[in-house]
């Protein structure tokens, strides 16, 4: 079964196309245009040099958050917009499972950590035993508070995501040896990551039908600031 | 330009708080037209808020298009185009229209045509008159824009004066919010100004330099707030209705004879009222007049294509789509996309 997953919750274009889980070809893009203005062309280009057909499609794989706001709507507005024409199903994956894959194999925790803004990351934590296992997470967490909680359980951790390169030298001062950071093309964002976690997904629910499965659920973790402040007042008022 | 005749085209509208799909059939025909509103989900933030309004498109454009769809008793197969509002309006919103438009084009295999809002707005026109002549002169005036234009033939026009402030609608709103009577300020105000003197007040016009054809309707709102302002201070109580009617006639009043003003320069044998703005009873009443004297034909679109709509993006894009101006795979919003 052949398959394309579509990443843009970060500032990554990701691609990939796959077909039963063997990565056929891979697209990234880290440049200063949108996702708007990447996401088709690099497509177009990867169908055409891997010789594929948008009509071989058996389903698309879309990370639904957390992530930027807009870049998840991108996402999950062109799956649903491929997926309603080629009259095929959809798989919404998160980007913290996503990225878990990073960490695959590794003896110590994978923590995931993304850029919330507001100085505040979106954040998990897994163990790859046999299979991967969720020790924490999804949630928005305050980068001080986490890596002091992460100290004190005095475990060693594997770091990645978009939020590394700015948190590198805080991380390493406080966490010294217990803290791995790996390379850039490792902790960031990739096709073959989305490719695995999607590829992984649908065989946990096998063949899912398009009825069920013709959208996909956003997952932003945070209210906009308009609702928090609606609820803040209401609060206050009652 | 056989095979063009017969062409099918879904029009896709999310540039602010509605999120509308419609197909249209051979550029007269529509076949389908679906409003999905979010008015209420925004009503207790006293506004549109963006945010909200972007998720909100997010979650209902797929089920609005196979909507518009199924109405139609269309498939992708049967599709010719499909045309997309790329600006002006939120980013956010905007971008969830544009990236499932381009997303199906590429699917479907068929063109791709990026629509200009204010565009849209002119053109929704055309939806029940396809005989509107050129030379055409069309008032826009709606709560984020005023422009007089002239529309040589299709496509091709050129913009004769914009406000230099506040919109039209907007100064609706502003003085609606002042009243106390509610938003959108259009239709309150027209409500409250039925039953008032709209000679009670000697609210200023702004008529700039001799023989421009700009708007200015920042003064006219401040005009209307320090009015209530002074009555206040001195403990008197303004009537409502002669405040809505005195503001809603002098607005009414510029927009009237500056429209005038333009068909003096530019003879047309069409005019044209757009956007929401264009729901005014006044503004239509008097225009009609007027132009019935100048033996010029005047139209404008019927309610529901006076605000937001998809069908007004199907027709724009269809005039596009037979001039085969298509857009690239490239393409982005731009919130603050002018005429």
């Amino acid at each position: 079964m052949k398959y394309l997953t579509i990443d843009t919750t970060t500032k990554i274009t990701a691609l990939s196309l796959a077909d039963q889980g063997k990565i056929v070809s891979e697209g990234f893009l880290h440049t200063g245009k949108t996702h708007s203005e990447r996401l088709i062309p690099m497509l177009d280009q990867m169908l055409h040099a891997a010789d594929w057909k948008l009509e071989e499609l058996g389903f698309i794989g879309v990370v639904r958050g957390p992530g930027s706001f807009t870049g998840i709507r991108i996402g999950i507005a062109t799956a649903q917009g491929l997926a309603q024409v080629l009259k095929i199903p959809l798989r919404g994956i998160t980007s913290l499972d996503t990225l878990a894959w990073a960490g695959y194999g590794r003896e110590e925790e994978t923590v995931v950590i993304l850029d919330a803004r507001k100085n505040e990351w979106y954040y998990a934590r897994y163990k790859w035993l046999d299979k991967r296992q969720t020790l924490e997470g999804p949630k928005a967490v305050n980068p001080e508070q986490l890596i002091c909680e992460l100290d004190r359980r005095n475990r060693r951790y594997y770091f990645v995501g978009d939020a590394v390169p700015g948190a590198q030298q805080f991380i390493k001062a406080a966490l010294g040896e217990k803290a791995i950071i790996p390379l850039e093309y490792q902790y960031l964002p990739r096709g073959a990551y989305a490719a695995w976690e999607t590829w992984e997904q649908w065989q946990e629910t096998g063949e899912v039908s398009i009825r069920d499965f013709s959208t996909v659920e956003p997952l932003y973790i945070r209210l906009s600031e308009a609702e928090v402040n609606f609820r803040k007042k209401h609060l206050e008022d009652s | 330009m056989d095979n063009l005749k017969e062409s099918i085209i879904l029009g896709i509208e999310t540039s602010c708080d509605e999120t509308s799909a419609a197909v249209l059939a051979n550029g007269r025909e529509l076949r389908s037209h679906i409003i999905s509103s979010q008015v209420g989900t925004h009503q207790k933030y006293g506004g549109v808020v963006p945010e909200i309004a972007s998720r909100e498109h997010c979650l209902h454009i797929r089920e609005v298009i196979q909507q518009a769809m199924q109405e139609a008793g269309v498939d992708f197969a049967d599709i010719s185009a499909i045309a997309v509002t790329y600006g002006p309006g939120l980013v956010g919103s905007l971008l969830v229209g544009v990236a499932a438009a381009k997303a199906m084009a590429y699917a479907a295999r068929v063109p791709l045509i990026a629509v200009n809002h204010l565009e849209g707005h002119i053109y929704a026109n055309f939806l029940e008159h396809q005989d509107l002549e050129f030379p055409l002169l069309a008032l826009l005036a709606s709560g984020g824009h005023t422009h007089l234009i002239l529309f040589r033939g299709h496509l091709d026009y050129e913009v004769l004066g914009r406000t230099r402030d506040d919109a039209a609608g907007e100064a609706f709103d502003k003085v609606a919010r002042t009243l106390g009577l509610g938003y959108p300020g259009g239709p309150y105000i027209q409500k409250a100004a039925a039953s008032g003197n709209p000679k009670a007040f000697d609210f200023p016009r702004a008529w700039l330099e001799a023989g421009s054809l700009d708007f200015s309707f920042s003064g006219l709102k401040s005009a209307v707030l320090n009015t209530l302002n002074t009555a206040k201070m001195k403990g008197e109580v303004l009537n409502t209705s002669d405040l809505a009617a005195s503001f809603q006639l002098a607005a009414v009043d510029v927009l009237v004879q500056k429209s005038l003003r333009a068909l003096e320069l530019y003879p047309a044998k069409t005019f044209a009222l757009a956007g929401g703005v264009a729901a005014n009873a006044m503004l239509r009443e008097l225009l009609k007049k007027e132009m019935a004297m100048q033996n010029v034909r005047f139209v404008y679109p019927s309610p529901t294509l006076c605000t937001d709509n998809g069908a007004m993006i199907a027709i724009a894009g269809y005039y596009r789509f037979i001039a085969g101006k298509h857009a690239s795979w490239k393409l982005n919003a731009v919130p603050g996309l002018n005429l």
